[in-house]
């Protein structure tokens, strides 16, 4: 009588079967990535709680060394005049509500100045509908970043632009999600809750900026 | 002249012990080197991204451009300590795997093959990683990781998960049948 093979290659067989089938062969560590805060961000964080507790020249001096500042004359030509005397006077004052809409209007005004040059960038027809997708998506992004820091702001002083935003940014979303970018889209209207989103951030800036002068 | 006792451990060939322990030394040696040249190494690194703005999707915007090169540089430094990792650990798994095997499996070409298998896979593998890690800068996050994928991850990855899943089938015969 012929003896039974030891099972070995069956077993080996069967591995490679389940291995083949089972094995997520594909599927690698290869960590997480959680973005970080950048200079500014951190900055107006630490000015912000600052104010909150009342601890105005611990805020001060955060402003004055802080990459807020540093920005706010970087981009002194497409911000409000007068942003950066305004925010160290209500600072000096220990006028919290009025830091907080100088902010406000400073990252509404990087925010709007980033909608702009996304639209520019958006604009190049030689680009391909993937490309066009991920450019719009970074610049959602880097926007979203800044405009997310001041929506509550926003949303006390004018419910409508605050809606009105997220609608836009919520369409440009759409758009740009890497699902979306699979069917070719029209280049016009990938571009179109861009310059609604710059449109109602310019609004924003220059009403709070005209009121300011009016108060003042 | 008795017969061995069939439960002493036989050590695997000697080919073996010498690529698990150099997959261990390896991991130290990268371990200090992130340590001794993260800056350089960082600075390599960015400068190679700049060099390549387009597979990098750069748009010459500070604010978008900086979070592209953050994640790529965090991505990066996590391929050299994820190497350091997997190395470390995989020349162990080597060494204790393939010494299961040489104990376990009769003389011949399954215990061959099971060894080499687990040898060639578990020492490979973490090799996956370094070559990740390096070719971020220049192909990018998504392409460098496919070229690693198929290169190293998948034929090394699944050569050992196929010499694990014999190496399991033969410890669970043997406790069926000693």
């Amino acid at each position: 009588m012929r003896r039974a093979k030891p099972p070995l290659t069956s077993a080996a067989l069967l591995a490679v079967i389940v291995t083949a089938v089972a094995s997520p062969v594909a599927a690698h560590h290869v960590g997480a990535y959680v973005p970080k805060d950048n200079a500014i961000t951190t900055n107006f964080k630490q000015v912000k709680f600052s104010v909150q507790a009342k601890k105005f020249d611990v805020a001060l001096q955060l402003f004055e060394t802080g990459a807020l500042r540093a920005e706010m004359r970087a981009h002194a030509a497409t911000l409000p005049a007068g942003l950066e005397e305004g925010t160290r006077a209500a600072l000096k004052a220990g006028d919290g509500a009025e830091v907080e809409r100088r902010l406000m209007l400073f990252f509404a005004a990087l925010a709007r100045d980033l909608a702009r040059e996304a639209d520019r960038h958006l604009a190049d027809g030689a680009a391909t509908a993937e490309v066009r997708a991920a450019t719009g998506r970074k610049f959602l992004e880097a926007i979203w970043r800044y405009y997310n820091l001041v929506d509550f702001a926003v949303s006390v002083r004018d419910n409508k632009t605050s809606v009105a935003l997220r609608l836009a940014f919520d369409e440009a979303d759409t758009y740009v999600k890497p699902t979306a970018a699979a069917a070719p889209l029209d280049p016009g209207r990938l571009r179109q809750p861009f310059q609604r989103i710059a449109d109602i951030l310019s609004t924003l800036v220059e009403a709070s900026s005209t009121q300011a002068r009016r108060d003042s | 002249m008795t017969a061995p006792d069939p439960l002493t451990w036989r050590m695997p060939p000697r080919w073996v012990l010498l690529v698990g322990v150099l997959s261990i030394v390896c991991a130290e040696v990268a371990g200090a080197s992130m340590a001794r040249f993260k800056l350089e190494l960082a600075r390599w690194a960015r400068g190679a991204m700049l060099t390549h703005p387009t597979i990098h999707g750069l748009v010459g915007v500070r604010d978008v451009d900086e979070r592209i090169l953050d994640e790529a540089l965090v991505k990066f430094d996590a391929g050299l300590r994820l190497f350091h990792m997997h190395a470390e650990g995989m020349g162990l798994v080597v060494i204790a795997t393939a010494t299961v095997a040489a104990t376990l499996a009769g003389p011949g070409a399954a215990r061959r093959a099971i060894v080499g298998l687990l040898t060639i896979g578990g020492a490979g593998y973490p090799v996956g990683y370094l070559v990740w890690s390096a070719l971020i800068p220049s192909q990018g996050l998504e392409r460098a990781k496919t070229i690693a994928e198929w290169l190293v991850w998948i034929p090394f990855g699944s050569a050992a998960i196929v010499a694990l899943w014999w190496l399991a089938a033969l410890v669970a015969w043997r406790i069926w049948r000693p």
